[in-house]
C-alpha cells in the first residue's frame, strides 16, 4: 500500500499540476503533493525498521533499508525544494527572467512545465528506489534524464541549451553502458534456480544466489554498470557534464539533482556491487571504485582551486563528493559501509542548502561570478550569508559539522582496513578542496557591503533555508536514534548480510 | 523439404549470421555517410533487419514474447524515429554534408578494428557445450555498440550524433535478443518506451540548438568551460 501511495501521489502532483490554471494552484499542488510523499517515507521508513524488508506485487516492487534510506533522503529534498521554488520562481518571474512577455502566458507555460515536471523528477527517483527489476531500476533512472533535460532548459538561454545538450548525450550515452550491464548481468544468473522469467532480473532473487552467477560475465557486468551509472553519479572522466547542468539549471532542481539524483546513481551502483562482492570477492569491485573514487577527488581539486563562478564551483564539490562516496563504498567493510551512508545523509543536507543559497546570492546579485560580487553578501543578504559560510564549512569538512565525522570515518576505514595510499590521497585532495573553498567563498561572503541593496524578509525561501541549516547543525551533534538506526540498516545491506 | 528446414536449428542459426552480417554492414555504412537522409534510411533498414533476427529467433526457440519485440522494433525504429526525424530534416532544412572528423577511408578501417574487439570479447561468453542461436550475433552487437561510441565521437551534428546514439542501442538490442533471448517482457517494453521518448527529447533538443545557433554543428557549443 504504502509503495503504490509513494508512486502514486507524485504522478497525481503532475497531473494536478499540468491542468492547474492558476499559478498558487500549481504551488499549493506541488507543496502538498511532496509534504504527502514525504509523510509516506517517513512510514515506508518506520515500517522497513520494524520489518526488515517491504515488498509487493510478487517481490516487483521491493524495498529494504537501502531503499527506504534513499527514498527518506529524495523526499526530504524535495519538499524543501518545493517550498524554496515558490519564492524563486515569483521573483524570477517578477524580474523577467522567464521572458516579459505582457500578456503572462508565455511565463505561466513556463511554470507549469516546472511544476509538472519537477513531481514526475521525484517520481522516476522513488520508482527507481523501490524497483526490484534491474531492467526496470534503469528504465526509470533513464526517465530521470529525461524529464530533468527540460528543467536544465527551463530559461531557454544559449548556455542552457548547450548544458542540456551535453548532459542527455553524456548522460545516453553511459546509461546505454548502464543497460548494457544490467543484460550481461541477466545472462550471468540464467540458468539459475527461481529465475525464470521476470523474476531472473531480480535483485533480491539474484543476490540470494549471487555465488552461482556467472564469474566471467559478472567481472565485464560490474565495469559497464560502473561506467554506466558512474556517468550518471558524475565520476571522473564522465563528469563534464555536470558543472553545465548545475550552473544552468534552476536553482531548486539543481539542488534536487546534486544531492537526490546523484545518491539515487550511486544507489544503483551500490545495488550491483553488492551483487558483484557476493559473487567475485569484495576486493575485485573494490579496486575499481577506490581508482574511479579518488579520480574524481582528485580531478575535482584543481577545478575548485581556479573557479571563478560559485554555482560551478558547488559542481565540482558535488563531484568530489561523488568520489569520496565510491571511495567509501571502495573501502567497504563494516566501517567503510557505515561512513558511506552517513556521508550520504550528511552530503544531501549540506549540498541542497548550499544550493539553495547559491540561488538567493544569483537572483539578488544578477550574476554567479566571484569576480562581479567581489564581497558583502553577509551584510546584503544577512540570513543567507552566514547559513551559506556555514554549509561551505560543513560541506568542506570542518569539525563539529557532521560531514567531518563521516569523512574521518571513512579515513579510519581506510587505514583500518590497509588501503593507507587510499586514506592520505584522501586527506590530501580535502586539504585541496578546503583551501579552494575558503579563499573563494570567504571572500564572497565576508567584506564590505558594495552597492548591492539590503534584502528584506521572504519567508518562502527563508522558511527552508532555516529548515535545513537547522538540520545540518542539529545532525552534527546528535543524529535522531530512528534515523541512524535506518543507516546502520542500510550500512548492513551494503555490506551484505 | 521446406519443412525440415524450417525447423532445423543449424538452419535458423545461419540465418541470424546472415542477417548479423547485413546489420554490421549497414553500421560501417552508417561511419562513412555523408548525407542525412541516407543516414536516417540506413538506420530504418538496420532496425528492419534487427526485427527480423528477433523474429528468426523467437520462431525456432519458440520464444514467444520475442514476437513481441520484434513488432515493437518495428514500429518504433523502422517507422516511427525515421519518420520523425525525416520530418525534422524537413523542417530545419539541413542541406549540407555531414563532416566527420575522421576521413572516410580511416574511419572504416577503425570500425573493421573495433568489429575485431567485438569478436574477442565476445569469445569469452562463448560455451562450447552449449547448444543455441546467435554466437556471431553476439560478436555483432558487441561491435555495433563500440563502433556506434565511434560514430558519436568522430560527427559533429547533433542529428548524427542523436542516430549514432540509436544505432548504440540496436547494438543492445542484438545483445540482449542473441545473449538470453530478450528480456524479460515488461522491462522490454519499458527500454521501448524510452527509447522512444529518448529520440523525442532529443530531436526536441536538435530543433531548438538549430534554432538558437542556426546551425547544428555542435562543435559550436564550446561556451561553458572549466
Amino acid at each position: 500500500m504504502l509503495l503504490v501511495a509513494l508512486l502514486l501521489v507524485p504522478v497525481a502532483t503532475a497531473v494536478a499540476s499540468f491542468f492547474a490554471r492558476r499559478r498558487t494552484a500549481m504551488e499549493v499542488a506541488n507543496l502538498v503533493g511532496f509534504g504527502a510523499v514525504f509523510l509516506i517515507a517517513v512510514a515506508l521508513a518506520a515500517r522497513v525498521l520494524a520489518a526488515g524488508t517491504v515488498s509487493l506485487a510478487n517481490g516487483f516492487f521491493y524495498a529494504d533499508a537501502l531503499s527506504a534510506l534513499v527514498i527518506l533522503l529524495t523526499a526530504s529534498v524535495a519538499l524543501v525544494c518545493s517550498t524554496y521554488s515558490i519564492g524563486y520562481l515569483r521573483d524570477d518571474q517578477q524580474s523577467g527572467a522567464l521572458g516579459d512577455d505582457a500578456s503572462g502566458k508565455e511565463q505561466m507555460a513556463q511554470l507549469r512545465m516546472y511544476y509538472t515536471l519537477t513531481p514526475l523528477f521525484v517520481f522516476s527517483m522513488l520508482f527507481m528506489a523501490v524497483a526490484n527489476n534491474l531492467g526496470v531500476m534503469w528504465a526509470a533512472m533513464e526517465i530521470t534524464t529525461l524529464v530533468s533535460v527540460f528543467l536544465v532548459t527551463f530559461y531557454g538561454k544559449v548556455t542552457s541549451l548547450e548544458a542540456a545538450w551535453k548532459y542527455a548525450i553524456i548522460g545516453g550515452v553511459g546509461l546505454s553502458m548502464a543497460l548494457f550491464g544490467t543484460l550481461v548481468a541477466y545472462y550471468a544468473g540464467r540458468g539459475l534456480t527461481g529465475t525464470e522469467a521476470l523474476s531472473g532480473l531480480n535483485w533480491s532473487v539474484l543476490a540470494l544466489h549471487a555465488d552461482q552467477l556467472d564469474k566471467t560475465s559478472m567481472r565485464l557486468a560490474f565495469v559497464l554498470v560502473l561506467m554506466g551509472y558512474g556517468t550518471k553519479a558524475g565520476l571522473a572522466p564522465m563528469h563534464t557534464w555536470k558543472p553545465d547542468a548545475y550552473s544552468e539549471a534552476p536553482v531548486p532542481s539543481a539542488a534536487i539533482l546534486s544531492s537526490a539524483l546523484l545518491n539515487c546513481a550511486l544507489y544503483c551502483l551500490i545495488r550491483f556491487y553488492i551483487l558483484t562482492s557476493r559473487c567475485l570477492g569484495a576486493q575485485y569491485p573494490g579496486r575499481l571504485l577506490l581508482l574511479f573514487g579518488l579520480l574524481s577527488m582528485g580531478v575535482s581539486v584543481p577545478f575548485i582551486l581556479i573557479q571563478k563562478n560559485y554555482r560551478r564551483l558547488l559542481a565540482y564539490h558535488t563531484i568530489d563528493h561523488a568520489g569520496i562516496m565510491v571511495t567509501a563504498l571502495g573501502i567497504g567493510g563494516a566501517l567503510g559501509s557505515l561512513g558511506l551512508m552517513l556521508h550520504m545523509v550528511f552530503h544531501t543536507i549540506a549540498k541542497s542548502l548550499l544550493f539553495l543559497c547559491a540561488g538567493n546570492v544569483s537572483q539578488h546579485f544578477r550574476t554567479d561570478l566571484f569576480s562581479k560580487i567581489k564581497g558583502g553578501v553577509m551584510r546584503a543578504m544577512p540570513l543567507t550569508g552566514v547559513v551559506f559560510l556555514m554549509a561551505m564549512l560543513a560541506i568542506i569538512g570542518m569539525p563539529p559539522f557532521s560531514l567531518f565525522q563521516s569523512e574521518f570515518l571513512i579515513v579510519r576505514a581506510a587505514i583500518v582496513g590497509g588501503h593507507v595510499l587510499t586514506g592520505v590521497l584522501f586527506v590530501l585532495f580535502g586539504t585541496g578542496v578546503f583551501a579552494g573553498a575558503i579563499v573563494h567563498v570567504g571572500g564572497m561572503i565576508l567584506g564590505p557591503r558594495g552597492d548591492a541593496p539590503v534584502v528584506a524578509r521572504r519567508p518562502w525561501r527563508d522558511g527552508s533555508l532555516l529548515a535545513l541549516a537547522s538540520a545540518l547543525v542539529v545532525i552534527a551533534f546528535w543524529v535522531p536514534a530512528p534515523l541512524l538506526e535506518l543507516v546502520r540498516e542500510a550500512a548492513r545491506v551494503v555490506k551484505g548480510q | 523439404m521446406l519443412m525440415t528446414h524450417v525447423l532445423d536449428l543449424q538452419f535458423g542459426d545461419r540465418i541470424v549470421t546472415l542477417m548479423a552480417a547485413l546489420v554490421l554492414v549497414l553500421q560501417i555504412a552508417m561511419v562513412t555517410q555523408r548525407w542525412i537522409v541516407i543516414h536516417i534510411r540506413i538506420f530504418a533498414a538496420q532496425s528492419f533487419f534487427l526485427a527480423m533476427i528477433a523474429a528468426t529467433i523467437a520462431w525456432f526457440n519458440h520464444a514467444s514474447h520475442l514476437y513481441v519485440a520484434a513488432g515493437l522494433t518495428l514500429v518504433v525504429k523502422v517507422v516511427l524515429v525515421p519518420i520523425l526525424f525525416e520530418r525534422l530534416v524537413k523542417r530545419m532544412e539541413i542541406h549540407e554534408e555531414i563532416e566527420p572528423i575522421v576521413n572516410g577511408p580511416l574511419s572504416v578501417v577503425i570500425a573493421g578494428g573495433l568489429t575485431l574487439v567485438g569478436y574477442v570479447v565476445a569469445e569469452s561468453f562463448y560455451k562450447q557445450d552449449e547448444p543455441g542461436l546467435g554466437h556471431n550475433a553476439l560478436a555483432v552487437a558487441i561491435s555495433l555498440f563500440l563502433i556506434g561510441f565511434f560514430t558519436m565521437i568522430n560527427r559533429r551534428k547533433a542529428l548524427t550524433q542523436v542516430l549514432a546514439l540509436l544505432s548504440l542501442e540496436n547494438g543492445l538490442f542484438l545483445a540482449a535478443i542473441s545473449l538470453t533471448y530478450g528480456m524479460p517482457m515488461i522491462v522490454e517494453l519499458g527500454i521501448f518506451f524510452d527509447v522512444l521518448v529518448a529520440a523525442m527529447v532529443l530531436g526536441i533538443l536538435v530543433y531548438r540548438i538549430r534554432e538558437t545557433f542556426e546551425s547544428v554543428d555542435v562543435s559550436r557549443l564550446r561556451r561553458l568551460r572549466g
